[in-house]
């Protein structure tokens, strides 16, 4: 189901372009880890918000950190515990947000702010070439929040 | 399901059906000709081909060698527009695109007039600005184009008193040579148009919006009126638009401007329908925004557009049609544009409003259990993607 190069995203440019997959519907009726409501229930480590309600899309993304010993190479690393979001927007915007909260739960802070839009539009199975330029924000919210998460934990060791 | 989109298109009639299969039939039979041609089977077709153009005239009070049949509205609007190349042309800011793009190219200058929150053109804006080109320019030839009611918001525009100011002017400036250009395509069959009331020297519509056959429409020209031709190689259509005549598509046209002249009358019972569904969307959703307020006498009886706000058009519209109700809506991430309407943008200038807009479109078939079952529905939709937004409601309009 996962397919790894960014081509499943070029949809043909004329009738077939309105077509969501399957797996962007699901993700669009059944978004996975959002945040429905009231936000203040998931006390976050970190959170970014990009795009804006004047372009029609915008994502918040929430993250809790902790860290684990990587099975690999034996080190301590931190890890995305668990990820919240919200988005405003269209169904492409609400399912690539779901998508990549699914990505980056569990990863290393390092592998999930990797997370490319090209990664999500794979995981989704491809979008319509306009909504993957326009609406594929998440793996951005994620950067901010992992970097506030790094602000935040930079200011607490500070002397 | 529930088809309230009928501003897109209409089911086609049985009857539009029907004249089209006999139609069809004698070509099947071979006893259908090209119009074009001198010939018995030719001759048949030219017949028919009249006999549409009478019809299709009728609807809106002109003589059918004023009727000129394109391949739509569009081509209609494109035609006019490109008839006064090198002209100032003012065209409202709500006009369809295939008014504004085509403008913007042939006009020399282009200026849109602007709107309100209601969505009706500012006359007094247009006026200066016309005072001003004529002043400079005593002798010049223009274009004034505005539709009769907006397809997106169903606003009507006031060509009365339009046609009274061009009246005026020119009278004024007795060297001018101003023209009044309207598309009509949503309002026919709707309200009553006559192109002798309205006083406008090109009328544009369509077939399709009446139940007619997609693919053909017509664009109305009074007579004396200046004229250039778009498509080019053949003396079809009094040589002002090549092309073979499509005998069955004029059939199915007529067939529906016969109905569409009976139908303004029973859309009032559809007002009232979608005043029910605006009084009750507000009861029901207390953030909802009707695009038009409650100026109900200066919108189209059938047009209903409401902006939710926190809630992303495309997303309600895919929610609604997963429930078996077809809608449209005036978001950019609907259109595969980056823009969102630009209708909606020139009535509030705000992007929100039209991002989370939903059109809901009636027609003579929709039924109150439509309505009730819309209602049902809507409501849980529009709050579960309000909590799932990142927008607090408080903030918005």
């Amino acid at each position: 189901m996962k397919q790894s190069t960014a081509k499943s995203c070029q949809k043909s440019p004329l009738e077939q372009s309105w077509a969501y997959t399957d797996i962007v519907k699901d993700h669009f009726l059944n978004p996975r880890n959002f945040l429905m409501g009231d936000e203040t229930k998931f006390p976050a480590d970190g959170e970014g918000l990009v795009g804006n309600p004047y372009c029609g899309d915008q994502m918040l993304v929430k993250i809790q950190v902790s860290t684990r010993k990587n099975p690999e190479t034996g080190k301590r690393e931190e890890y995305i515990k668990d990820i919240g979001w919200k988005t405003y927007g269209c169904a492409s915007a609400i399912a690539s947000t779901s998508a990549l909260s699914e990505l980056a739960k569990g990863r290393s802070l390092s592998a999930a702010g990797d997370i490319s839009a090209e990664e999500i539009c794979a995981f989704l199975g491809g979008l319509p070439k306009h909504k993957f330029h326009c609406s594929v924000l998440g793996h951005e919210a994620l950067k901010n929040a992992i970097a506030d998460y790094q602000n935040h934990k930079n200011l607490k060791n500070q002397p | 399901m529930v088809y309230l989109d009928a501003s897109a298109t209409n089911p086609l009639l049985p009857e539009v059906r029907d004249a089209m299969l006999e139609v069809m039939d004698l070509s099947v039979k071979g006893e259908l000709g090209n119009p074009s041609s001198l010939h018995s089977t030719g001759s048949r077709g030219r017949d028919l081909l009249a006999a549409a153009r009478e019809s299709v005239a009728e609807l809106i009070g002109a003589s059918s060698e004023e009727i000129l049949f394109t391949s739509g509205g569009s081509e209609s609007n494109n035609t006019v527009l490109h008839t006064f190349t090198g002209c100032p042309l003012f065209v409202s800011a709500i006009e369809h695109p295939s008014v504004l793009e085509p403008a913007k190219l042939y006009g020399s200058p282009c200026w849109e007039i602007p709107v309100d929150r209601q969505g009706i053109i500012n006359l007094s804006a247009l006026e200066t600005q016309l005072r001003r080109t004529l002043k400079h320019s005593p002798q010049e030839r223009l274009l004034v184009s505005v539709m009769t009611a907006n397809n997106e918001t169903g606003s009507l525009q006031p060509l009365a008193a339009l046609s009274a100011l061009l009246q005026t002017l020119r009278a004024d400036f007795p060297k001018a040579q101003l023209f009044f250009h309207t598309d009509a395509t949503q309002a026919i069959g709707k309200i009553p148009v006559n192109v002798q009331k309205l006083g406008v020297d090109y009328l544009t519509f369509s077939s399709h919006k009446l139940g007619g056959p997609v693919g053909i429409g017509a664009l109305y020209v009074r007579q004396g009126s200046p004229f250039k031709p778009l498509i080019l190689g053949g003396a079809q259509e009094g040589k002002r638009r090549a092309g073979t005549s499509n005998a069955v598509l004029a059939t199915g046209f007529a067939t529906a401007a016969k109905i569409a002249k009976t139908t303004p009358a029973k859309y009032q019972k559809i007002a009232e329908l979608r005043d029910y569904l605006a009084s009750e969307i507000k009861k029901r959703i207390k953030t909802a925004t009707l695009v038009c307020g409650d100026r109900k006498q200066l919108v189209l009886p059938n047009i209903l557009n409401v902006s939710f706000p926190g809630a992303e058009g495309e997303s309600t519209q895919l929610y609604l049609d997963l429930a078996g109700i077809e809608v449209s809506t005036g978001s950019a991430c609907a259109s595969g544009d980056i823009r969102p309407s630009h209708v909606l943008m020139a009535m509030f200038g705000d992007a929100e409003v039209a991002h989370n807009s939903v059109r809901f479109s009636l027609n003579l078939k929709t039924k109150k259990q439509d309505i009730d079952y819309l209602l049902k529905t809507l409501p849980p939709i529009i709050e579960r993607l309000q909590k799932l937004s990142t927008i607090n409601l408080k903030e918005s309009v």
